[in-house]
């Protein structure tokens, strides 16, 4: 086998970063996505990439950038690791500019930046409101070369199913199946990177794509990889919600003055102005989600008694909002039926994004040798709460180091014995007989239903506010659920494009998931970033300024909890004062 | 590198108004005459005859009659790369792209059935083509309707043939230009098609 | 709530690539703003049809389910339209949904679209940088041409306007208007256009860009709104000087 063989899992942004880096220096990669990569979820980001490019004669500096992202993650991020990703930002920007996205400009020809949540500068690139697709077909388009030149292989409509450790414990190939000819195969490599994104999809509904479902992280985690704040979970208040999904709906609708409320004793009640009239509708949007929930859960206030209340821009003319907000009113419009111009629209706060991931150091190396985590579906960077637009940076950042290291790993001595055919073989059949199990399972429960239900009770108790002793009671159900699916019944029996079956295989990774996210809040006696309690409301740095680390336990099938400390040497902790607006997407 | 079926998609194209549009044209202004009855009709086709035997035979053969079958021959292959679906996309612009592949088919028989009958056995046996000949041949309602179709069939083939080309060749770009082009050429279609409607109704009035 | 509504869906059904297909049909409950995506998912949670048989969960794609991803393209009441952006309210029922047979079809409404990246590599589409390392600062480029990139850019490969288009399909070798169109973004970009006349010339090949029949249903399906059928004359004209320079500067 020849040298500098990498695995990449996952097409987003951080792969296909990855999987660039990796042919750049000789190496070649076969890279395994569910789906075409060009249609990987990144391509849902709308906002932008924050990078400080200084071009608004605002003084902008990379410190800047790297001061507001430590204080709005509330300094729970490994600092080393955040600064070097805000100056690699620039450069990064410069490098998709070159591979052709089509950034929106400035009159005079440059990149135009625009402001964003939880930061001063404008330092927000954007491609209009679909930033996300652009980079990413730059750099599908640039594997897309690698893959001509021979050094790509892609497996698309492949499912990673786990990981294969040689004698020494080290990560040598992985297990993964054909989604349409159902085949599974066993193959060997140097090293291994996971950058599979989010876990959102455990929340049954979310604004991610409904490929984000934390399966593949769960399945190393049950193997040995250690998941680091897995609690810290960002709810986005505005989503429409939907039974498919929640559709973000851009925060840029209160900004350009648009109301919320919702009825109270017959009248439309104001209620973000009437409890923070300093700041009305445009509080922060961790309080804003909070008042939302306050008014739908505990008072019951919801339109019709449902978890949704008005954002109202119907009395805004209507030309403005055109001019302002077109695209986004046309995305409700599409998707809900209603014209926003002249009913108010229905939303609710929504799960958005994970913080937490597979813990990594900073080179993203997991705690299992060889492989890799890069992208949303590692910890790194984003501490306790992220910043809108930082996130497509990290995916991207991450990539220019997981990529290099894998190389550094398939170059060193240190990764030992390539598997034998007898270990392949052995991991493959593990995965045959575990599919043939699935696919053999006549139970009364459907997949889906339960999976339904798993995305209520953690919505229900896991997300904005957070009580120990629903913690409690929501471990409990989650046991069950876990008990329950044993006996789910599987309709299609057959060897062919069998999503039913693979997603039942998922369904156990996502409960598994699930607890992970559940007891890590449990676990976690303040309220920090994203993260709130009630009992706690205070941050305490004294106990908490640390790592949450996750690891699996076979036998309860729970999490150990432990903390780590991590680096926060470079910018003192201070309060992160909630007064002060953030405002942004 | 040379792009033998770009080349080749390129000659189909200009071949559609040289020499076939052209000659269509001058068909429909030739018949044009027989409204002004049978010795108008006849002088027309006498002014056509002035042109010498030999190199009227040279024009034919080379300046029609092989322009024509490569448009027809390799024009047929190109309808049969199409799909019809203007049931299910019924656009304008669909439904003609559609008629022009159903015309293309019918000209292919009509005009075979045209050239062969009157300028190899008609013309070339002998027999000079006059009015009273067309006249009688159109007592027979079956040639009449033939030809009548095979007349409005050519005429839109051609104009909906040059909106086409308009884009094949880049000319007209935008949206607006492209509608514009085509609402002309429509019109185009209609003219020559109401002057057909017009001269063979002459035949029949009589 | 009064009796619960429900909509009918009539499904063009297919076990697999060389299996014969067969048509199902299924009520799922009426709900506000469902689209069809949506009652796909409700199939998937009780797969029994309409007549109380039960039967295999229905087989499609998706995954963004904002009208992004392009994935869960398909035929709803005959035309090619994104499932997830196509709501229930807004087309007449009973809905019927069948496969872009203009694909090879894997399974259900699952089609094969490889066929359309397979010609992004034809065209060469992408921008030839030395490496994603330092080199220069990125050109600065003309607002307005930007804007017209960015349009382009859009294109979410979800096959509508192949399926659409009378020339695609098995019957010949077209590659297609959104292949096509993507060469023009490439061009247009001050280093993609170093090299336009290969793309050009790949364009000039058997199934580029003159397979093209205008019939301009691509331009009138393409649910991201490209102007496909500007942007194919325009790549003709380019194509047709590329033809000259060809001839004449060699
Ligand atoms: C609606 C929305 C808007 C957003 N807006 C912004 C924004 O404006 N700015 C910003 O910075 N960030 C934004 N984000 C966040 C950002 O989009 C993501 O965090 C980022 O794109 C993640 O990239 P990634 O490469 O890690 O993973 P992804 O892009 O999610 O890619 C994951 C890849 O892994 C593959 N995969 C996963 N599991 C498996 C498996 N088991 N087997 C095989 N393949 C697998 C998938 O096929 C996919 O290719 C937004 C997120 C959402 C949901
Ligand atoms: S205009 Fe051309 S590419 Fe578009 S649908 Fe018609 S034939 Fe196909
Ligand atoms: S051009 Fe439009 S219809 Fe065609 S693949 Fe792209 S987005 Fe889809
Ligand atoms: S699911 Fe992505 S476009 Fe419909």
């Amino acid at each position: 086998m020849s040298k500098k063989n990498i695995i990449v899992v996952g097409g987003g942004l951080s792969g296909l970063m990855a999987t660039i880096k990796i042919c750049e220096a000789g190496g070649e990669v076969k890279l395994f996505s569910y789906c075409p990569v060009k249609r990987s979820h990144s391509l849902c980001a709308q906002g932008g990439i924050n990078a400080c490019m200084n071009t608004k004669g605002q003084n902008d500096t990379t410190w800047e950038h790297f001061d507001d992202t430590v204080y709005g993650g509330d300094f729970l991020a490994d600092q080393t690791a955040v600064k070097g990703m805000c100056e690699a930002a620039p450069k990064l920007i410069k490098m998709f500019d070159r591979m052709g996205v089509p950034f929106t400009r400035t009159a005079e020809g440059v990149l135009d930046l625009r402001n964003f949540g939880g930061q001063k500068n404008k330092r927000t690139v954007f491609a209009g409101s679909t930033t996300g697709q652009q980079l990413l077909y730059a750099l599908d388009e640039q594997v897309r070369k690698w893959e001509v030149k021979g050094n790509v292989k892609k497996y698309e409509f492949w499912e990673f199913i786990r990981i294969i450790k040689n004698d020494n414990g080290i990560c040598r190939g992985i297990v993964a199946q054909n989604m349409n000819s159902m085949e599974i195969e066993a193959f060997r490599a140097d090293a291994v990177i996971l950058a599979t994104g989010g876990p959102g999809v455990i929340f049954g509904r979310c604004t991610a794509s409904t490929i984000c479902n934390g399966s593949a992280v769960s399945a190393v985690y049950q193997q040995g990889a250690e998941i680091g704040n897995s609690e810290f979970i960002q709810i986005h208040p505005t989503a429409i919600p939907g039974s498919d999904k929640n559709r973000l709906m851009s925060e840029a609708c209160r900004g350009e003055g648009g109301r919320v409320w919702t009825y109270k004793d017959g009248k439309p009640w104001y209620f973000l102005e009437e409890m923070y009239p300093a700041y009305g509708n445009l509080v922060p949007r961790d309080i804003a989600s909070r008042a939302i929930y306050d008014v739908c859960v505990n008072q019951k206030l919801g339109i019709n008694g449902e978890n949704r209340v008005y954002l109202d821009l119907s009395h805004i003319p209507a030309e403005y909002l055109e001019r302002k907000l077109g695209g986004i009113l046309e995305m409700y419009s599409e998707f809900v039926g209603d014209d926003p111009r002249k009913v108010p629209m229905q939303i609710y706060p929504s799960v958005h994004y994970s913080m937490g991931g597979i813990w990594v150091d900073t080179k993203h190396n997991t705690n299992i040798p060889a492989l890799l985590a890069s992208g949303e579906c590692d910890y790194q960077y984003h501490g306790a709460n992220r910043l809108g637009a930082n996130s497509l940076l990290s995916a991207a950042y991450s990539g220019t180091i997981s990529g290099p290291e894998a190389i550094r790993w398939s170059e060193s001595d240190d990764i030992g014995e390539e598997l034998t055919d007898e270990q392949l073989a052995a991991a493959k059949q593990t995965c045959v007989d575990e599919f043939e199990n699935i696919i053999n399972m006549n139970g009364k429960e459907n997949a889906h239903e339960l999976h339904h239900e798993l995305g209520d009770l953690m919505n229900r108790y896991c997300t904005i506010v957070r009580v120990n002793k629903e913690l409690d009671l929501c471990m409990d159900e989650l046991k069950k659920i876990l008990v329950r699916w044993n006996d789910i019944g599987v309709n299609d029996k057959g060897h062919w494009a069998n999503q039913e079956a693979m997603f039942v295989r998922q369904l156990h990774n996502m409960i598994i998931y699930a607890m992970v996210i559940c007891k890590a809040a449990r676990m976690r006696d303040e309220s920090r970033g994203a993260h709130y309690k009630p009992e706690f409301p205070n941050r305490d740095d004294e106990h908490f300024l640390k790592t949450t680390i996750a690891s699996y336990n076979a036998e309860t099938h729970e999490p150990n909890i432990t903390y780590r400390e991590y680096d926060h040497s470079l910018i003192k902790p201070r309060p992160r004062r909630y007064d002060v607006a953030k405002g942004g997407k | 590198m040379f792009h033998v079926t770009f080349y080749i998609r390129r000659l189909h194209s200009i071949c559609g108004i040289v020499p076939m549009g052209l000659f269509l044209l001058e068909h429909v202004l030739t018949n044009a005459e027989a409204m002004g009855g049978p010795a108008a009709f006849n002088e027309a086709i006498a002014r056509i005859a002035l042109i010498p035997h030999n190199i009227m035979l040279v024009i034919e053969i080379f300046g029609l009659a092989i322009p024509f079958l490569f448009h027809m021959i390799y024009g047929l292959y190109i309808a049969l790369q199409a799909n019809n679906n203007p049931a299910q996309y019924g656009y304008t612009r669909n439904w003609q792209f559609a008629l022009q592949r159903w015309t293309a088919i019918f000209l292919f028989v009509f005009l075979i059935i045209h050239v062969v009958d009157l300028r190899i056995f008609t013309k070339g046996g002998g027999t000079p083509i006059s009015y009273a000949l067309l006249d009688e041949m159109f007592n027979n309602m079956g040639w009449f309707v033939l030809y009548l179709l095979g007349m409005l069939a050519a005429i839109f083939h051609f104009c909906n043939g040059m909106t086409t080309l308009c884009m094949t060749w880049g000319i007209a770009k935008g949206p607006r230009a492209q509608s514009v082009v085509g609402k002309l050429m429509m019109l185009v279609c209609a003219v020559l098609c109401i002057v057909t409607i017009a001269f063979m109704a002459s035949y029949k009035m009589h | 709530m009064s009796e619960q509504k429900t909509v009918h869906f009539i499904i063009e059904r297919q076990d697999g690539p060389d299996s014969k297909p067969y048509t199902e049909e299924f009520l799922v409950p009426y709900r506000p703003a469902l689209n069809v995506v949506a009652a796909l998912m409700e199939i998937q949670k009780k797969p029994v049809t309409k007549d109380g048989k039960k039967t295999t969960p229905v087989v499609w794609e998706c995954n963004c389910l904002e009208k992004v991803c392009g994935a869960c393209m398909m035929v709803i009441n005959g035309k090619a339209r994104q499932a997830c952006a196509t709501l229930v309210d807004q087309i007449p029922q009973p809905i019927r949904l069948a496969p872009a047979r203009t694909f090879p079809v894997i399974r259900d409404l699952q089609i094969d679209r490889s066929v359309m990246f397979e010609s992004l590599k034809r065209i060469r589409g992408w921008i030839d940088v030395d490496g994603s390392w330092e080199v220069n600062t990125a050109p600065i480029q003309n607002p307005y041409t930007a804007a017209t990139a960015y349009e382009i850019a859009h294109c979410m490969t979800c096959g509508c306007c192949l399926e659409a288009c009378p020339n695609v399909g098995p019957q010949s070798d077209f590659i297609g208007p959104a292949p096509t169109v993507q060469a023009y973004l490439f061009n247009l970009n001050p280093l993609g256009s170093f090299n336009k006349d290969k793309r050009l010339n790949a364009l000039m090949e058997k199934g580029g860009i003159t397979s093209c029949g205008n019939s301009q249903n691509c331009v009138q399906v393409c649910p991201k709104n490209i102007k496909l059928t500007t942007y194919l004359a325009q790549l003709n004209r380019d194509v047709n000087k590329q033809a000259l320079k060809n001839i004449f500067n060699k």
